[in-house]
């Protein structure tokens, strides 16, 4: 089911960053944009 | 990751987080981040858990060791999405500012 890309909604997730603070996408809903980058690798 | 943190104020100022995915351990990141002066948001995700859940769920993310980028908007909607050639391969921060501009705009329109 292909989505537009203009309508599909980020997947929600969560994880604990480097210096310990939990972090939810979701968290930045209504405040931020997100610029979410995979990195395949140490940069 | 230099042109990222060189360029982070440009992003900020575009009420803009940055937030990298690596599959590093814990550790590794966290000495990197450190080391290199990053001042963007460093999740680790060994358990490649974000990756395969974007992959599964909505095709985001091809599979592969290739990096990816994409820019979600604040009502959490991918808006773009750019796909490395190789390891290096992320698109110039002024493409994706542009975009941010763009999502900007549209919220003062």
């Amino acid at each position: 089911m292909p989505l537009k890309l203009d309508s599909t909604e980020a997947p929600d997730f969560a994880l604990t960053d480097t210096e310990g603070n939990r972090v939810q996408l979701s968290q930045y809903r209504g405040k931020k944009h997100v610029v979410l980058v995979f990195n395949r690798g140490l940069f | 990751m230099a042109q990222l943190r060189q360029d982070y104020e440009e992003f900020v100022a575009r009420r803009a987080e940055v937030v990298v995915v690596g599959p590093d351990s814990e550790s590794a990141l966290r000495d990197y981040r450190r080391k290199e002066n990053l001042p963007f948001v460093v999740l680790p995700d060994p358990a490649h858990t974000v990756a395969k859940r974007y992959g599964q769920q909505v095709n985001l993310l091809k599979a592969g060791r290739l990096p990816a980028m994409m820019v979600i908007d604040k009502q959490g909607l991918v808006r773009y999405q750019h796909y490395g050639s190789s390891m290096q391969d992320i698109p110039p921060s002024k493409e994706i500012l542009a975009i941010l501009d763009g999502l900007n705009r549209e919220e003062v329109a």
